[in-house]
C-alpha cells in the first residue's frame, strides 16, 4: 500500500513536470507538500531523482532531505555533496555536518578523520571511563553472580556494585523475629553461599581459570560434581545422567547458570568439557581502603564483597555516593570520614541526588536571594560545600535535605515562590514539625511522596500560589470538616488564615503523612482541574468538590478530559453520583451505576480525542446526568442509558445511525473522519473481537427488541428472531459453580453480586415474560426494562474494548470479564465511584480475577491485569509491575489519528538536534555551556556531569546514551531559537513558523504527551517536562512511569525516520510497547536506564526492518 | 504493590522473543482464513487398562453433537498421518493433499502429524523452591525419554511465563534451556498455562501440555476452567504432574483432577519429584498408544459447546474404553 502511494505521487510530479534548473525552490516546496500531506517517502523519491542528476542544489536538497529524517544514506549524500561542492565555506560546513553524522551513527575514527582536516582538534580518543578506577574480587563469572544477586547481566561493570548494593538494602535483611536485630533474607543467604561454591570452583579452577575436564573418566570429574552437588548416575557413556545428590549445592549450581547440561553432554558423549571460570574484577569507587574504614568488621580472611553484603548501612553509604557526580562525592569523601557519614546514609541514599559542589561551593535552590536561608537552616552556608551538605544530611533526620532534594528538582515560578526566605523558613518548620523521627529516609521507600508532588504541582501565577476557590473554602474545610478533624494544630492555625501561604503551610505539614492526608490531595487534585480550566472553578464547586473528595475525589480525573465543563454539570454529576450511591436495591444500584458509568466513559473518550465537538462537550454530559437524575426502575434506567447513547450519537453528528454499536465504535477507535481508513478499521476490528470474546448484546439487537416491545404492547407480535438472538447469546453465558466441588464452591466467597448480576441475565426469558403479562399493556410497556443488565454490560464492554491491552488475554480468555465488573464491591461495602481495582486472583476456584469499583480507572486496570501475560524476553526478567502498566496505558489512550505529519516530523527534528547538538558539543566548547544548561535542567548533577566527562574523553556514543529521549526534546527546544544555519534547528524554525497552528509545543504536549493520573490526575496526554522521579512510598514506580515522557516522542521519531504516517502509530504503539516492555531487564524499581536500553533495542529493530523493506522497494523497482 | 522482586523472589525468564517484522507485517493485508480442522486425539484400553492398538478409521465412528463425521486424516501413535479416503483406504499425506491452515503455519506439511509436541511447563514458583532441583532431574528424565518422532519444548513460569526452550526435537536444547531456569516469586500457573495453549495451539499435529506443579496459583488472572475451555477447544490434552504436597492444598488438587480429564490427560502424583517414573511411563504411553484423526465438522447450528464422542464401531471392540475430550467450541471468526 505505502509503495502504491509512493508511485502514484511520483507520477503525478512527473505529470506536472518536473522542475528544472532554477526551479530547486519549487523542487522544494513540492517536497514540503509531500511532507506535510504523509508522503515523506514519495518527497524522498522526488528528491532523489532529482539528485541524481547531480546538481549542486539538487544534491543539497537531498542531503538535507534525508538528514533531517535521520535517513541512513544521509552521509553518503552530504559526501556526494562535498564532491560536487566548490565554495570551500560549504565544503567546511559539510564536513562539520558529516563529522556529526559519523558520531551519531557509531564511526568515530571517521569523524575524527574529518575534524582534523578542519583543523578542528577532535576529542580525545575513546576510553572506558572506568579505566582507572579500583576494582574488588567476586569470585566466578560476572554472568552468575549477576544472576544470584538479581542484577541485570546489560549493566556496565561500575555499576554492578552499586546495584548489589540497593539489592542488599532493599531485599537483603528483615526484621528479626527473636530481637532487634536484622536477619539475613533468603535472597542474600543464597548470595553468600554461591559465593562459597564459587570460591571452591576457582580453587578447582586452578591458576589457568579453566574447569577442564578431560573426559568422563577424568579424576576431576568427582570433585567437581560434588561441588555442584550432583552425581552420576549410570557409568561413563551414553547412560551418563547428571543427578541431584546434594539439593542445596545443585540448586546454587543451577541458579547461577552453570552450563550443567553441556558437562552432563561432554560426560555421556565422553568428550572433553572447558569452561573458563576465572575470579570477576569489578569497580569499586574510591578503592576499597575507603569503605573499610566505614566497616567495624576489618574482616580476616573475608574479602569485600563479604563485608559489604554483610552491612546493609555501609551498603545504602554506597548507594548514596554512587549518584552523586565525580567531582561532588570525590569532595564529600575528602571531606567527610565515612564512618561519620555512614549514620547519614539513608538520607544521603534518598535525598543526596540532586547535591552539586562546584569550586568547593555548594549547589542550593533558590538563587542568592535564598543564600542565607539555607546558611541559616542548614547552620553553614552554601559556599562551605562540604561542610553544608553535612550538616544538611546531619539535620533532623532528612527532613530539611527532603525539602532541598524537592526544590532542587523543579524551577521556575514555583520555585522562585517556595524559595523566598521568610516563606522557605515557614514552610520547613512545617515539614519539619515537633518530632523529627522517624525522618521520611527511614522506611523502604520516601515516606513523605506527596511533598514532592505538592512543588511539582503546585501552581504559581504572578508570584502567588492558585488556591482553588479562594483562602475560605480551605479555611473552612479545615474548620468544618465532613469526615472529622484533620489535623488538630492546622485546625486551630486555620482560624486565622488570610494569605495563600497559611494554606500551603498546612498542606506542607500535611506532607509529613503518609496516610491521613486527605487536604493535601483534595488540593492537589482540585488545582489540576484549575489548571486546565480557562476559567477556575466557582468557591461553591471548589468547595463541594474538596468535601465530596473522600467518596467521589476518583471521578475527578473525568473533568481534566474537558476542561471546559461548566460548574453546574460539574456539580451535578456529584448530585447524580451521590443519588446513585443512595438508589433502588444492590443489583439496581449496580445496574444504574454500570449504565451511567458506561455512558460517561464513552463521553470521556469522546470529549478526550476531540470527537465530541468541544461545543457540544458540556451539553452532553449534561443531559446524560439529567437522564439518570431520578431514575428509580429498570425502565427508567433503560431509557436514560438509551437516551444516553442518543444524545452522544447526535452530539458527534451521527443521529439517527442505524446501528448505534458500529457507530459508537467508529468514534472510540478515536476519530470521527479518519483520513487512514485501513488503519481506523483495524483498530475497530481489534475492539470487535473484544466485545464478541464477551458474548456482548449488541445496542442495536438491545434497543431493536425494546422497540418491538413497545409494539407487541400496542397490539403487534413479538419479533421472535430477535427474540431467539437475545436468547441464544445470553445462552452463551456459562456460570462456573456447575464445574466446582463442594470444597470450591464453598470457597467461594467473593463476587455475590457479580454472580447475582449474571444470573440476572442468564434467566432472562422475554418470550416468557411476554406471556406472563398477557395482554397487559402496561406491563408489555415496561417489559424492555428487563433489558436493563444486558444494556449495563454493552455500555460497560464499549469502555473495555477501547481500553483493551496489547494481548488483552483476559478480555479473550475469561468471556464474563466484563459481566463480572464489580461496581458494588463485597457485600456492605460501596465501591461504586471508588477507583477500579484488579479482586479475586490467584483463587483456583473462581471466575478469574475482576474489577471491582468504578470505570474511573479501568484503563489502568486493565492494563495491570494483563502485565503478567507478557513474556519478559530476558534471562531473569520479571515484567515491571506498576511501571508496566502505565507503559501500556500511554501507548492505549492516546491517539494519532489527528496528529499531522508535519507535528510528528517536528518531534522527530527535535530529537535528531538534540542528538547532534549532545555530538557535536563534543568538540565544540563554544556550544558546551548551552548544551550543558539544558540538560542540567532535566538530568540530575551526576548524568549532566557523566556526559561531559564522556565528551572529555571522546566517547560521544557513551554520552548520547545518557540522555533520554525527553531530554532531546527539551534540549532541542532549548536552543532550536538559538541556532541560525544549523540544517534541523533551521527547520524546526521554519516549520513552526509556516504552521505556527499547528506546529507549537502546546499542539505536540497533546499530540504526543502521555497521561498521568496519579501525577496530575489527568488521563488527558500532556508532556509536563518533569524530571524523572524516583520511587515513591504509596506509589512506588507509578509516579516515575508517569514522570516517564520519553516513549511516545521516541516513538514519533521513529516513524518519522520511517517515513511512517502518524495514524499508522495507533496500531503501531502498543506493538512497539509491548516489545519494549518484554525486553526491560531492570535489576530494580528505579532501574529506567533498563527501559532506555529495551527503547532502543526496539527501535533499532524496527529501523532494521524499515531497512530491509526499503530494499525490498527498492529491488522491486518501486 | 506489585514490584520488581528480587531473585529467590524471582523467576528467570530465558526468552525467545516472539517474533515477528512488525513494519513489514503492519504494512502488508493480512488475509484471515477460518479454518474449522478438528484435531481429535484419543486412546483405547481394553476392559484391563491396557492400550490397544493397531485400530483402523472404519472402526471408528465420530460424532459431534451427534452428527457423523468424516474422518479426513489418521495416525495411530507415532506413525505419520494417513489420508482417509472415500472407502476407508489410507493414503499417505503429500504436499497437495494435506490439510492448510492459513494460521497453522507448517500444517501443509507432510511430517507435521508425526509424533507429539510436547509442551512442558515447569513451575518455578516460591511453592517450587524446595523441590526445585529434584523437578528439573525428573523433567529432564522425562525429555530424554520421549520417542524420537516427539518435539519438545520447555517452558519455566513463576509470575510471567518463560520460553527456555523452544519446540526442539534436539533433546540437549531443550535440557539446556531447563538447566538455564531459575527458582522464585509468585505462582500464576493459569496465566502461564494459558499461555502455553496459546502457544502450542499454533504448531500443526498432535500436541499435549505437560505441567510440573505443585501448585497452589496466587497470582493467575484468568480462571483453571476458562483455560481448561481453552484446551478442550483446541483439543491440546493436559497432563500435570504434582507431589503430595499438592494435596495440602484440596482445591488445587481437584482442580488438577478436573482440567487433565476434561481435556483427555491425567494428573499424578507420587510421594516424591523422584518417583515420578511411573508418571512418565503413562504418560509416555499416552502418547505412543493413542490415535488422532482430523475431521472438517459437518454443518452444525450449535455456535457453543459441541459433544464430541468416539463411537467404535466393530462388534470385538464395543467393550473397549476410549478417553478423549468431551468436546470444544468452535472458534470465533474473525
Amino acid at each position: 500500500m505505502e509503495a502504491i502511494k509512493t508511485v502514484v505521487a511520483i507520477v503525478a510530479l512527473l505529470l506536472v513536470g518536473l522542475p528544472g534548473s532554477g526551479e530547486a525552490s519549487d523542487r522544494l516546496e513540492q517536497a514540503r507538500r509531500l511532507v506535510a500531506s504523509g508522503e515523506a517517502r514519495a518527497a524522498r523519491e522526488l528528491l532523489a531523482e532529482a539528485a541524481s542528476r547531480g546538481t549542486l542544489e539538487s544534491l543539497r536538497e537531498y542531503a538535507e532531505f534525508l538528514d533531517r529524517f535521520g535517513d541512513a544514506e544521509a552521509r553518503a549524500a552530504y559526501a556526494r555533496l562535498w564532491e560536487a561542492e566548490t565554495d570551500q565555506n560549504r565544503k567546511q560546513a559539510i564536513t562539520r555536518r558529516l563529522a556529526t553524522l559519523d558520531y551519531l551513527h557509531g564511526d568515530p575514527a571517521s569523524a575524527r578523520r574529518r575534524l582534523e582536516s578542519l583543523g578542528v582538534k577532535p576529542p580525545a580518543a575513546a576510553r572506558p571511563a572506568a579505566e582507572e578506577a579500583e576494582t574488588i574480587v567476586i569470585p566466578g563469572p560476572l554472568r552468575s553472580f549477576s544472576r544470584m544477586a538479581a542484577i541485570s547481566r546489560d549493566l556496565r561493570p561500575e555499576e554492578v556494585l552499586p546495584a548489589v548494593a540497593r539489592n542488599v538494602v532493599t531485599n537483603g535483611y528483615q526484621a528479626s523475629s527473636s530481637n532487634d536485630a536484622l536477619d539475613q533474607t533468603e535472597y542474600l543467604k543464597l548470595v553468600h553461599r554461591y559465593l562459597s561454591q564459587a570460591r571452591e570452583l576457582t580453587k578447582l579452577a586452578g591458576d589457568a581459570g579453566v574447569l577442564l575436564i578431560e573426559n568422563c573418566e577424568s579424576e576431576k570429574v568427582g570433585e567437581l560434581l560434588k561441588i555442584l552437588g550432583y552425581r552420576m548416575r549410570g557409568g561413563c557413556g551414553a547412560e551418563v545422567v547428571l543427578e541431584t545428590v546434594n539439593a542445596s549445592r545443585a540448586f546454587l549450581t543451577t541458579d547461577s547458570g552453570f552450563p550443567l547440561a553441556e558437562l552432563e553432554n561432554a560426560l555421556r558423549t565422553n568428550r572433553k568439557f572447558e569452561y573458563p571460570y576465572h575470579p570477576t574484577r569489578i569497580p569499586v569507587l574510591y578503592g576499597a581502603k575507603y569503605w573499610l574504614g566505614a566497616t567495624r568488621e576489618r574482616g580476616g580472611q573475608s574479602e569485600f564483597i563479604d563485608l559489604f553484603l554483610n552491612d546493609p548501612q555501609l551498603c545504602r553509604l554506597y548507594l548514596g555516593f554512587s549518584k552523586l557526580d565525580a567531582e561532588t562525592a570525590d569532595q564529600m569523601r575528602q571531606g567527610i570520614p565515612a564512618q561519620r557519614i555512614k549514620a547519614f546514609s539513608h538520607v544521603l541514599d534518598f535525598f543526596g541526588g540532586m547535591f552539586e559542589i562546584r569550586q568547593g561551593k555548594a549547589a542550593f535552590p533558590g538563587g542568592a536571594r535564598a543564600e542565607s536561608a539555607w546558611a541559616d537552616l542548614v547552620g553553614v552556608p552554601p559556599a562551605k560545600g562540604v561542610e553544608f551538605y553535612e550538616k544538611l544530611l546531619a539535620k533532623d533526620d532528612g527532613w530539611l535535605c527532603s525539602l532541598y532534594d524537592a526544590l532542587m528538582r523543579i524551577e521556575g515560578p514555583v520555585q522562585e515562590y517556595l524559595t523566598e526566605p521568610a516563606r522557605m523558613k515557614r514552610f520547613y518548620s512545617a515539614v519539619r514539625g515537633r518530632v523529627t523521627s522517624p525522618g521520611p529516609a527511614r522506611p523502604v521507600f520516601r515516606s513523605n511522596a506527596d511533598m514532592m508532588l505538592l512543588t511539582t504541582r503546585l501552581v504559581v501565577r504572578s508570584g502567588q500560589p492558585h488556591v482553588p476557590g479562594g483562602i475560605e473554602v480551605w479555611k473552612d474545610l479545615f474548620l468544618k470538616h465532613p469526615h472529622g478533624k484533620y489535623d488538630g494544630k492546622l485546625t486551630r492555625l486555620a482560624t486565622a488564615w488570610k494569605e495563600p501561604d497559611d494554606v500551603l503551610e498546612a498542606l506542607f505539614a500535611l506532607t509529613r503523612k503518609a496516610v491521613e492526608n486527605e487536604p493535601l490531595k483534595t488540593f492537589m487534585a482540585i488545582s489540576d482541574l484549575d489548571r486546565r480550566r480557562a476559567k477556575p472553578l466557582e468557591p461553591a464547586t471548589v468547595d463541594r468538590l474538596a468535601r465530596a473528595y473522600r467518596a467521589l475525589g476518583s471521578q475527578y480525573a473525568i473533568f481534566n478530559d474537558a476542561p471546559s465543563l461548566t460548574d453546574r454539570t460539574i456539580l451535578q454529576f456529584l448530585d447524580v453520583a451521590t443519588a446513585v450511591s443512595k438508589s433502588g436495591d444492590n443489583l439496581q444500584r449496580g445496574n444504574t451505576a454500570g449504565a451511567l458509568q458506561g455512558l460517561i466513559g464513552i463521553w470521556q473518550i469522546l470529549s478526550r480525542h476531540g470527537v465530541l465537538p468541544e461545543a457540544k462537550v458540556d451539553e452532553t454530559l449534561h443531559a446524560i446526568l439529567t437522564s439518570f437524575a431520578n431514575v428509580k426502575d429498570y425502565v427508567q434506567i433503560f431509557d436514560a442509558a438509551r437516551a444516553g447513547v442518543r444524545t452522544l450519537l447526535a452530539a458527534c453528528g451521527a443521529a439517527g445511525a442505524e446501528d448505534e454499536q458500529a457507530k459508537l465504535l467508529d468514534l472510540l477507535a478515536g476519530v470521527a473522519s479518519p483520513r487512514d481508513a485501513e488503519s481506523h478499521q483495524l483498530v475497530v476490528q481489534e475492539m470487535t473481537r473484544v466485545l464478541e470474546a464477551q458474548r456482548v448484546v449488541s445496542l442495536k439487537l438491545i434497543f431493536d427488541l425494546a422497540d418491538n416491545l413497545e409494539a407487541v404492547a400496542k397490539g403487534e407480535k413479538l419479533n421472535t428472531q430477535l427474540a431467539n438472538r437475545l436468547a441464544a447469546r445470553l445462552g452463551e453465558i456459562q456460570m462456573p459453580r456447575a464445574a466446582l466441588t463442594t470444597a470450591e464452591k464453598n470457597a467461594l466467597s467473593f463476587g455475590y453480586w457479580t454472580e447475582r448480576h449474571i444470573e440476572e441475565q442468564r434467566k432472562l426469558n422475554i418470550r416468557g415474560q411476554i406471556e406472563r403479562a398477557a395482554n397487559d399493556a402496561e406491563r408489555l410497556k415496561k417489559l424492555r426494562g428487563l433489558l436493563t443488565p444486558v444494556l449495563r454490560d454493552t455500555l460497560v464492554a464499549l469502555n473495555y474494548a477501547h481500553y483493551a491491552p496489547p494481548g488483552a488475554q483476559v478480555l479473550y480468555t475469561n468471556p464474563q470479564f466484563v459481566r463480572s465488573h464489580d461496581f458494588l464491591g463485597a457485600q456492605g461495602t460501596n465501591q461504586m465511584w471508588r477507583p477500579t481495582e484488579i479482586a479475586g486472583t490467584g483463587w483456583p476456584a473462581n471466575a478469574g480475577g475482576r474489577l471491582v469499583g468504578s470505570l474511573s480507572g479501568l484503563a489502568y486496570a486493565l492494563a495491570e491485569a494483563e502485565q503478567n501475560f507478557l513474556v519478559p524476553s530476558q534471562t531473569q526478567a520479571l515484567i515491571w509491575g506498576d511501571l508496566v502498566p502505565q507503559m501500556i496505558l500511554s501507548a492505549k489512550i492516546p491517539r494519532w489519528w489527528n496528529v499531522t505529519p508535519n507535528q510528528m516530523h517536528w518531534v522527530g527534528l527535535h530529537l535528531r538536534y538534540g542528538r547532534s547538538l549532545v555530538a557535536e558539543a563534543a568538540w565544540d566548547a563554544a556550544l558546551r555551556p548551552a548544551v550543558l544548561e539544558s540538560l542540567r535542567r532535566q538530568a540530575p548533577p551526576k548524568r549532566a556531569r557523566l556526559v561531559e566527562i564522556y565528551w572529555a574523553a571522546g566517547d560521544v556514543a557513551a554520552a548520547l546514551d545518557e540522555v533520554t529521549p525527553a531530554e532531546y526534546f527539551a534540549l532541542a527546544a532549548d536552543l532550536a531559537g538559538k541556532a541560525e544555519d544549523h540544517v534541523l534547528g533551521s527547520e524546526i524554525r521554519r516549520l513552526a513558523q509556516a504552521h505556527p497552528q499547528e506546529v507549537n509545543y502546546e499542539s505536540i504536549s497533546v499530540a504526543f504527551g502521555t497521561p498521568k493520573p496519579t501525577l496530575a490526575n489527568s488521563y488527558r496526554p500532556e508532556l509536563l517536562r518533569l524530571r524523572t522521579f524516583p520511587t515513591l512510598m504509596g506509589y512506588s514506580s507509578r509516579i516515575m512511569a508517569e514522570s516517564w515522557e520519553s516513549n511516545t516522542l521516541y516513538w514519533a521519531s521513529l516513524a518519522d525516520e520511517a517515513y511512517l504516517q502518524p495514524s499508522q502509530l495507533n496500531l503501531l504503539v502498543p506493538e512497539w510497547t509491548q516489545k519494549v516492555v518484554e525486553r526491560i531487564f531492570a535489576s530494580h524499581l528505579e532501574d529506567w536506564p533498563a527501559l532506555l536500553r529495551s527503547l532502543r533495542t526496539v527501535g533499532e529493530d524496527v529501523r532494521d526492518a524499515s531497512r530491509k523493506q526499503a530494499q525490498l522497494r527498492a529491488g522491486a523497482g518501486l | 504493590m506489585q514490584g520488581l522482586s528480587m531473585k529467590r523472589t524471582i523467576a528467570l525468564a530465558v526468552g525467545l522473543a516472539a517474533g515477528g517484522a512488525w513494519l513489514l507485517a503492519q504494512q502488508e493485508a493480512v488475509i484471515r482464513v477460518k479454518v474449522d480442522l478438528v484435531v481429535l486425539s484419543f486412546t483405547v484400553t481394553d476392559s484391563k487398562g491396557r492400550y490397544v492398538n493397531g485400530l483402523k478409521p472404519a472402526d471408528f465412528r465420530i460424532k459431534e453433537d451427534g452428527i457423523v463425521q468424516k474422518i479426513a486424516t489418521f495416525a495411530a501413535g507415532n506413525q505419520p498421518a494417513m489420508e482417509v479416503l472415500e472407502d476407508g483406504s489410507l493414503r499417505p499425506l503429500t504436499g497437495a493433499t494435506a490439510v492448510a491452515d492459513a494460521s497453522s503455519p507448517g500444517l501443509d506439511r507432510p511430517d507435521a502429524f508425526v509424533g507429539t509436541s510436547v509442551f512442558v511447563l515447569f513451575d518455578t514458583s516460591n511453592f517450587m523452591y524446595r523441590g526445585f532441583v529434584y523437578a528439573e532431574d525428573a523433567i529432564a528424565d522425562f525429555v530424554r525419554g520421549l520417542d524420537r518422532a516427539d518435539s519438545v519444548a520447555i517452558y519455566t513460569f513463576s509470575r510471567n511465563l518463560s520460553r527456555a526452550a523452544n519446540l526442539t526435537k534436539d533433546r540437549n536444547d531443550a535440557i539446556v534451556g531447563l538447566r538455564n531456569s531459575v527458582a522464585g516469586d509468585d505462582t500464576a500457573l493459569y496465566n502461564a498455562l494459558l499461555l502455553t495453549l496459546r502457544d502450542a495451539a499454533k504448531v500443526p499435529g498432535r500436541k499435549v501440555v505437560i505441567v510440573f506443579s505443585n501448585g497452589p496459583d496466587n497470582a493467575s488472572m484468568v480462571a483453571p476452567d476458562d483455560v481448561r475451555a481453552v484446551a478442550e477447544d483446541e483439543g491440546i490434552p493436559i497432563y500435570v504432574i504434582s507431589t503430595n504436597e499438592v494435596n495440602r492444598d484440596p482445591i488445587s488438587s481437584n482442580v488438577f483432577r478436573r482440567i487433565t480429564s476434561r481435556t483427555g490427560g491425567k494428573a499424578y502424583w507420587a510421594k516424591t519429584w523422584q518417583k515420578q517414573v511411573e508418571a512418565f511411563e503413562s504418560i509416555r504411553e499416552d502418547l505412543g498408544n493413542s490415535y488422532t484423526v482430523t475431521y472438517y465438522p459437518k454443518a452444525n447450528p450449535n455456535e457453543g459447546f459441541r459433544k464430541i464422542s468416539v463411537e467404535i464401531v466393530s462388534d470385538v471392540a464395543k467393550k473397549y474404553r476410549v478417553r478423549a475430550r468431551p468436546g470444544y467450541r468452535p472458534r470465533l471468526g474473525s
